[in-house]
């Protein structure tokens, strides 16, 4: 447990703060530190933050969760594509500077790549908008 | 059916445009259009199979994956808010 998280349970333990603000000051403490998730857990969505304020349109925010079960079925369609269309698909991603076969996506591969997206985080912030992609 | 196979079965639907002292909350039973659906699908499983078999599509593992790729949407969440309106779509 690190310090902070301890600071907080300490100002909680003797009532400088209440069990909701408690829970809102971890949930901000891990999105600082960007560890959305204990380690062994695996991450069930991909959840997409958008925050912007347009001088036209006003404050608009998205939040967007997906779960990571249909990333895995999207990638297990890629099974189903007859040869021939995966060599030109292939073809047309070597044309574009992507050096990937898709024929290299098998349901291992897949997990790794899920169990590697547990870890992702992304935020961008500028003056007109936040983006936080992250898994939980 | 194992639930990680099967797709969702409602959905709901909030919107609530500024001004608007209660939204709009709907419960869609998707269900019931995937009930539909299945005499759909006979109807044309001998088109899809003569089509699988032109294309040389594997027609069983096309099936697997697009019921896969249904329940994958299981648990998505979508919301906006803007100035004008919240919206907020869940699926089941």
């Amino acid at each position: 447990m690190n310090d902070n998280r301890r600071q907080i349970l300490d100002m909680l333990a003797q009532g400088k703060i209440n069990a909701a603000e408690a829970e809102g000051l971890i949930a901000a403490l891990e999105r600082q530190s960007g560890a959305t998730l204990a380690p062994g857990v695996k991450a069930k969505y991909l959840r997409v933050l958008v925050d912007t304020d347009d001088p036209l349109d006003g404050p608009t925010k998205v939040n967007v969760r997906v779960p990571m079960q249909l990333l895995r079925a999207g990638v297990r369609l890629t099974g189903v594509i007859p040869t021939r269309a995966r060599d030109q698909v292939n073809e047309a991603l070597r044309k574009e500077g992507i050096p990937f076969d898709i024929n290299e996506l098998t349901p291992d591969n897949l997990e790794e790549l899920v169990e590697e997206l547990r870890d992702l985080s992304v935020d961008v912030d500028n003056e007109k908008a936040k983006v936080r992609v992250f898994c939980e | 059916m194992k639930a990680e196979i099967l797709p969702p079965l409602s959905a709901s639907v909030h919107v609530k445009p500024a001004g608007w002292r209660f939204g709009i909350r709907l419960w869609l039973p998707l269900f019931l259009l995937w009930l539909l659906m299945i005499p759909l699908f006979l109807l044309f499983l001998p088109f899809l199979f003569v089509a699988a078999l032109i294309f040389g599509v594997n027609l069983l593992r096309t099936v697997g994956a697009t019921l896969a790729l249904l329940a994958g949407f299981r648990g998505t969440r979508v919301d906006v808010d803007t100035p004008d309106t919240k919206v907020s779509v869940k699926l089941h």
